[in-house]
């Protein structure tokens, strides 16, 4: 995907996102991160396409995205937000169908397909056993991964996480971010996703993507673009970076 | 699914009793047996006059039962809202109100009630909408500003009906509703724009379905969240729109059904909206058959009857929110 000097203002005083060009590369995971408020969100509303830029083009497989119709689109990225309602008296299972939606038109389905991909989609997120289970019943973790699995019956090459850590405890955390490796190794999907957690983002991408008010700072590889002096820069907080057998390269903050 | 088959059981039977209670109850009283066999002769003047007078009003009661109750269920998906209804939020009397001014200033016009009618709620429902947009449809600003449309509409029929005197409007069936002196011509009118609009309901389920999910995430799937949402709130109109045209306004219905539909048979659309179409028809004769038996030769309104259950059935709804 690329981004070419996308500019996005909601109230057209200020740029949430201000002349911001970059490339997703596919087959990789990339982390977009950087303090509250610095447009991470609003980068990845752009790349899904929930808004549009003010000006500015954003294309995928060079062409832009305007030129895509909604469902043809929805089979190509697949997003899933920070937070979601849960609606009532609903499956797993049925959440996870709805997901099936741009693979349907209104005469022709495939339900022979529809059965694996959504299989597929609850066997990876680990929710078989609980296919028949209410929404309502789930803890959050189970919840955020069922978002998921509805975003991977969709069967798109690129899939967008917009902060899926933020309301988990450390345990389901973990487990999400596992799930995403797993995805992208295995599967072959592009991860696209916004962390606060800047260790989990160090150890999770392949590439990063740090913002500061509305604009990238730095882009590359963890190893290369996360230094003390750029920590300092965009957060504010004094940091030493250690090397370990086991993590590797981990920061610890040290006051502000 | 058990209970889903019992509700389906249980409610069909009950309309079929109330049908033939109905039919059989009032100032012409018939047994059981007596109306079955004179329902194949030729020459009996009670069963004629049974013909006549009680069954246009009820199979009218019937359509305008579903009509009404499946419009509630498809307000309450569009607006993502349990307290929507029809009658509540002024669809009902904005057509009702347009209606009362194109026949009172072009009466030749008379046959195309129906349109008008859609047109007048069609115009409510987009004031509703359009005033409880920004604050993201919330289910009691939503209601706020659907009474103060409702009022609205409601004041301008009365003031109207005081007005034209001298128009020779017969405005009694426009403000409530009224079920008496219903004719075979009516029936046809409500059943067939009924039936039109009930499986057009019954076409969109899966698109109702589709929009408990919040509309980002709709649209993150490829839905067409605001087109689905302008067709299901134009077959809700439409419901509504035609029971206006027929049996006049009467609220609550489309409140009181799906909310009791929605705990018997749950929330999948496939299932809820012909149950909501049974258990609406079912309530709705009943409430004008004690209407016009409990207090005879008086008569209660079915609408009037559903306004004093139905008031107290929304402050129970506002004090669950």
């Amino acid at each position: 995907m690329e981004m070419k000097r996308i500019i996005v203002s909601h109230d057209n005083i200020t740029n949430h996102l201000d002349d911001v060009s970059t490339s997703i590369s596919k087959g990789k995971v990339t982390t977009i991160i950087g303090p509250n408020g610095c447009g991470k969100s609003t980068l990845l509303s752009v790349l899904s396409r929930s808004n549009m830029p003010t000006s500015g083009t954003a294309s995928l497989e060079n062409r832009d995205l305007v030129m895509f119709k909604p469902k043809e689109f929805a089979k190509k990225l697949a997003i899933v937000y920070q937070q979601n309602e849960v609606p009532k008296d609903l499956t797993i299972e049925k959440l996870v169908s709805f997901g099936r939606l741009p693979h349907k038109t209104l005469l022709q389905r495939n339900q022979e397909e529809d059965r694996k991909a959504i299989d597929w989609a609850l066997s990876v997120t680990n929710l078989t056993d609980k296919r028949h289970n209410d929404l309502e019943a789930l803890s959050g973790g189970e919840r955020q991964r069922v978002w998921i699995a509805m975003a991977l019956a969709q069967q798109s090459e690129i899939l967008c996480l917009d902060e899926p850590t933020t309301y988990l405890d450390i345990y389901y955390q973990i487990e999400l971010l596992e799930l995403v490796k797993s995805l992208n190794e295995d599967y072959g999907l592009t991860i696209v996703m916004v962390l606060h957690d800047i260790n989990q983002a160090i150890r999770y991408s392949d590439e990063i993507i740090m913002m500061k008010n509305g604009r990238i700072i730095a882009e590359g590889p963890p190893r290369e673009i996360i230094t003390k002096d750029i920590i300092k820069e965009v957060y504010g907080v004094n940091a030493i970076f250690k090397e370990d057998d086991e993590l590797g390269l981990y920061m610890m903050s040290l006051g502000i | 699914m058990r209970k889903r088959i019992a509700s389906y059981v249980i409610v069909s039977l009950l309309l079929v009793v109330t049908i033939v209670y109905s039919a059989t109850t009032g100032s012409i009283k018939m047994g059981f047996f007596e109306f079955f066999g004179a329902l194949f002769e030729q020459d009996n003047s009670q069963i004629e006059a049974i013909r006549d007078l009680r069954f246009p009003r009820m199979i009218v009661a019937i359509f305008a039962g579903a009509a009404l109750s499946v419009s509630g269920v498809l307000l309450q998906s569009v607006m993502r809202n349990p307290l929507a209804d029809a009658g509540i939020i002024g669809i009902s009397s904005g057509a009702a109100f347009v209606q009362l001014f194109i026949i009172s200033f072009f009466p030749a016009l008379f046959f195309m009630t129906p349109l008008f009618a859609f047109m007048g709620g069609a115009f409510a429902c987009f004031l509703v909408f359009a005033l409880s947009w920004k604050s993201g449809l919330s289910p009691l600003k939503l209601i706020l500003v659907g009474i103060a449309i409702n009022a609205m509409f409601t004041g301008l029929t009365e003031a109207f009906i005081s007005f034209g005197g001298s128009l020779n409007v017969s405005a009694s069936s426009v403000i409530g509703s009224n079920l008496t002196m219903r004719t075979w011509s009516d029936v046809s009118t409500i059943a067939t724009y009924g039936t039109i609009g009930l499986v057009l309901a019954f076409a969109l389920y899966s698109w109702c379905n589709l929009l408990v999910l919040q509309d980002k995430t709709a649209k993150s799937i490829g839905f067409h969240v605001a087109r689905a949402r302008l067709l299901i709130a134009a077959v809700a109109v439409l419901l509504a729109a035609i029971s206006v045209v027929v049996a006049g306004v009467i609220s609550f219905v489309g409140l009181l059904v799906p909310h009791i539909a929605r705990r018997l048979v749950g929330y999948d659309h496939k299932v809820l909206i012909p149950f909501t179409a049974l258990l609406g028809a079912l309530i709705i004769l009943l409430a004008d058959t004690l209407g016009r038996t409990i207090v005879a030769p008086l008569e209660i309104p079915a609408s009037t009857l559903m306004a004093i259950i139905g008031g107290p059935f929304l402050i129970f709804l506002l004090r669950k929110e």
